[in-house]
């Protein structure tokens, strides 16, 4: 009898007030794509963590092909195949692919030529389109995730773990990612997905198994025997999963103009070139496209973050192009940036001066901030937007993704905006988290608020928005009527293929 | 297969950083006591003298207390820059310039009630370090020039300027020729509130405090909290990063250059080139120790004052100055190793224990 690739076995790690694990198990035969399925906060990262050498559990059994392991670091279980794909990327932006691929591992005399030529050998063996001269700073979000996988492959990593590795690519990568996948059992190796969304895991994986509150629901799955939407119950649990109801849009207004606007990045190349649209009130409006063609300098410019080269951007009828953010927000514009943890919150400090960071000019008293009323503010958000915080004055880290969004987006839409412009708002969230802020998003629209809306979930869009712009190399490319409009025709236009308007 | 690891604890242990401290301690005088062995020294009786010089009479404490005042002081100034991840290296340019600043107003207002005269000091020594340390803000504030460098250079301007002071314009015309700068007035000296304690005590424990309260419960602090966060966070809530940059290298500065005007009402008979007595740099170390929480200096500024007190004490009984040094160094090495320890844990682990 064959032993299983990789088994957990009655796992528990604990933390300071939290019980990330408590006895979850997971068993995953060689050869197969196996799904770790949860919603954030179910324990999928802290079990991989442990299998991966990151933490070592505080109770429980990790076997490798049937012999148990204690691994001490992360190099430890990479010695014995176990190789893991972290959700941010580690890798030096001025090293080429080969360079990245054998750091740590290389030998003391480097051969450029020689690794760039093993490098390219592995490459070629799982199918992967990689050029391993190339520096990694030239490379997009889905190559670079190509370069990680890579790093461990040439290791000859026996087990791959990949931490929610869709986040970052286009529809595209996502199925050639599939691909590679799938060369890779073939060779007799077993990789592990970590995923909430449910049709990649239908699409990726052999089998699943459901992770919730830190134990393991449902063990081993055949993705092939179950329907999504029992997967689906199995996450959540009781909760219902529904979609968003969506009622028919009524805009008025433009609440945002955007009128021939250049932004430069930060070096010095045109991240959006001489875009003009407008959002209404009561409507949303989409922005797709493929990560890094401009969305993210679009907003950042809109909510006053970096400097606009040419045009104007106007909110309620008040020219706010060269206004800093604050102004703009007492203006009626809320901004959810993309980056929650970077730049909408400051997660080493206190629940309470994170939802105080728009209104803190109007709650001073003197030279001092009137604290009473900060944490009053505080509560009323938390109370509102259903934010599950420990204690108010303990910093913002401990929170879950989905409450970090919660808190963010209450504290952007407390100053009752007449815009919103919500970059990712539902991204890395599980999915009671997503219907949450999909749910508030819809609810500002309906109460008369323009929401413009940039993501990457083109399903998310095509359901939400009542309009679809497509971004493609700084431009607006294609504008949809999302009622009509279908995931192709986006997607061509995504790809800068058509550039035909059609709404 | 086992190996010691150095691992970063995954929770802080519940008064883990006292007892640290205490292992640390231990550990240097066991080591002290190995060193002095090799040197000849008599241990119990070094030991005993670094004791009694430092902590052991109310003498030799209150004489503590005074020194730790101008660390104290120095140590605030390196953690409020830091808390925008900026380094003051020049505080001792700012304690010397500060000090002189207070010697200019004291020249001004030799005859002015003692009370009204140490206030103008103090408040000119403020002001003067905070101009001290303005250029240095300015650049770092608008054009991004490491404000480590430019900090550090002005320490030894500030040391040219008192040795031309003392030369020129200010020399003491009652000092037989020598560069020596007019002895202050007297009026300008600081009360005495126990045994050798003077005043400078009490202002320095509440300026700290009074500094810890005001980051804690104002719009400015809060502002600094985020600023020192993440400037992108910063400019997200419409807080200037250039304002704060400049505020706080500027706030540390005043700091510092207080610590100047305590020190020459304090304790200084007149301002000369060694005012500052390398109180600067150590106000880095402490900053280090008090793991860059202004709350902390003043414990640690007392711990690093006794130790130099108690240092240079044993010289009398013939220890090596180079020994004494090293055993300075090596009490402080012991503390910082504490620090560590309370963020950082020795472990002994298996690495890849198989079962068959």
């Amino acid at each position: 009898m064959t032993h299983p690739a990789v088994e957990l076995d009655g796992i528990w790690k604990r933390f300071p007030g939290v019980i990330a694990n408590a006895g979850a198990g997971l068993t995953v035969r060689p050869g197969t794509v196996h799904a770790v399925l949860g919603e954030n906060g179910a324990g999928k990262t802290t079990l991989m963590n442990c299998l991966a050498g990151v933490y070592r559990p505080d109770e429980g059994h990790v076997r490798i092909d049937g012999r148990t392991m204690i691994f001490a670091s992360p190099a430890d279980a990479l010695a014995a195949g176990i190789g893991m794909v972290h959700q941010e990327f580690r890798l030096v932006p001025t090293f080429t692919v080969a360079e990245n691929v054998v750091l740590g591992a290389a030998p003391r005399v480097l051969d450029t030529a020689e690794i760039e030529r093993q490098v390219g050998e592995v490459a070629a063996r799982f199918g992967f389109q990689v050029e391993p001269d190339r520096p990694v700073w030239q490379l997009s979000m889905g190559e670079r995730q190509r370069v990680e996988i890579l790093k461990a492959l040439w290791r000859d990593a026996r087990v791959l773990i990949l931490d929610e590795p869709t986040a970052v690519l286009t529809p595209q990568e996502a199925v050639e990612l599939g691909d590679v996948l799938r060369r890779m059992v073939a060779d007799g190796r077993s990789v592990i997905f970590i995923s909430h969304k449910l049709d990649e895991v239908v699409s990726f994986c052999d089998e699943a198994t459901v992770l919730r509150g830190g134990e393991t629901v449902a063990a081993s799955v055949p993705v092939a025997d179950v329907d999504a939407s029992e997967l689906a119950r199995l996450m959540v649990g009781d909760v219902a999963v529904e979609a968003v109801p969506i009622a028919v849009a009524m805009p008025g207004d433009p609440a945002l103009t955007v009128d021939n606007l250049s932004v430069r990045d930060a070096r010095g190349l045109v991240a959006v070139d001489g875009v003009s649209f407008d959002v209404r009130s009561g409507e949303i409006v989409g922005i797709a496209g493929v990560a890094g063609n401009g969305q993210r300098a679009l907003t950042d410019a809109i909510a006053g973050l970096e400097p606009v080269e040419a045009g104007t951007v106007t909110v309620m009828r008040t020219d706010v192009t060269n206004a800093p953010p604050q102004r703009r927000f007492a203006a009626g514009l809320a901004y959810v940036p993309e980056d929650r943890l970077g730049v909408g919150l400051a997660p080493k400090l206190p629940v309470t001066e994170n939802a105080v960071m728009r209104e803190f000019r109007t709650l001073r008293r003197g030279p001092l901030l009137n604290w009473a009323s900060a944490r009053a503010f505080c509560d009323r958000i938390v109370e509102r937007f259903e934010v599950k915080i420990g204690k108010r004055d303990a910093p913002l880290a401990g929170l879950s993704g989905g409450n970090l969004q919660r808190l963010l987006l209450g504290r952007e839409l407390s100053g009752k905006p007449d815009v919103v412009v919500a970059s990712q708002p539902t991204r890395g969230l599980d999915v009671a988290g997503v219907r949450a802020i999909q749910r508030l998003i819809v609810q500002q629209r309906d109460e008369g608020t323009g929401v413009l809306m940039v993501s990457e979930d083109l399903d998310e869009l095509l359901s939400l928005a009542d309009r679809i712009l497509v971004m493609n190399a700084g431009r607006i490319v294609g504008e949809f009527n999302a009622r009509e409009a279908t995931r192709t025709q986006i997607g061509e236009a995504m790809m800068g293929t058509t550039a035909e308007a059609s709404a | 297969m086992k190996r010691l690891v150095l691992r970063r604890r995954e929770a802080a242990v519940r008064g883990g950083q006292p007892i640290a401290f205490v292992v640390g301690l231990v550990f240097a005088l066991v080591v002290g006591a190995a060193l002095l062995t090799i040197s000849g020294d008599p241990v119990f009786d070094t030991y005993q003298r670094m004791w009694d010089r430092s902590f052991g009479t109310a003498d030799t404490l209150s004489a503590t207390f005074n020194r730790a005042v101008p660390l104290a002081l120095a140590g605030l100034a390196v953690s409020i820059a830091a808390t925008m991840g900026l380094w003051n290296i020049g505080a001792e340019g700012q304690i010397m310039f500060g000090a002189t600043a207070a010697t200019l107003v004291g020249r001004i207002g030799a005859d002015w009630p003692s009370p009204v005269l140490i206030v103008a000091m103090l408040i000119g020594a403020a002001l003067g370090g905070a101009l001290w340390a303005l250029g240095p803000g300015l650049a770092k504030a608008e054009i991004g020039v490491s404000e480590i460098i430019t900090t550090l250079m002005l320490n030894e301007v500030a040391v040219r300027l008192i040795v031309y002071l003392q030369t020129g314009p200010w020399k003491d015309p009652d000092g037989f020729g020598f560069p020596q700068i007019t002895v202050k007035p007297e009026g300008s000296q600081l009360g005495i509130i126990w045994e050798r304690s003077h005043l400078g005590v009490l202002i320095a424990l509440a300026v700290i405090a009074g500094f810890a309260w005001f980051v804690n419960r104002s719009v400015w602090g809060y502002e600094l909290r985020i600023a020192g966060a993440s400037a992108k966070t910063a400019a997200y809530a419409g807080i200037s990063m250039r304002k704060k940059v400049l505020g706080v290298l500027v706030l540390s500065g005043a700091v510092a250059g207080f610590a100047g005007g305590v020190e020459l009402t304090g304790t200084a008979a007149r301002l000369n080139e060694n005012i500052s007595n390398g109180f600067g740099f150590a106000g880095i170390i402490v900053a280090a120790l008090a793991l860059m929480r202004p709350s902390g200096v003043a414990l640690v500024a007392v711990f690093f004052g006794a130790v130099q007190v108690g240092g240079q004490s044993i010289q009398t009984l013939g220890v090596s100055p180079a020994v004494a040094g090293i055993l300075q160094a090596l009490i402080l090495f012991g503390a910082i190793g504490a620090a560590v320890l309370s963020t950082y844990q020795v472990a002994l682990v298996e690495r890849k224990v198989v079962t068959p």
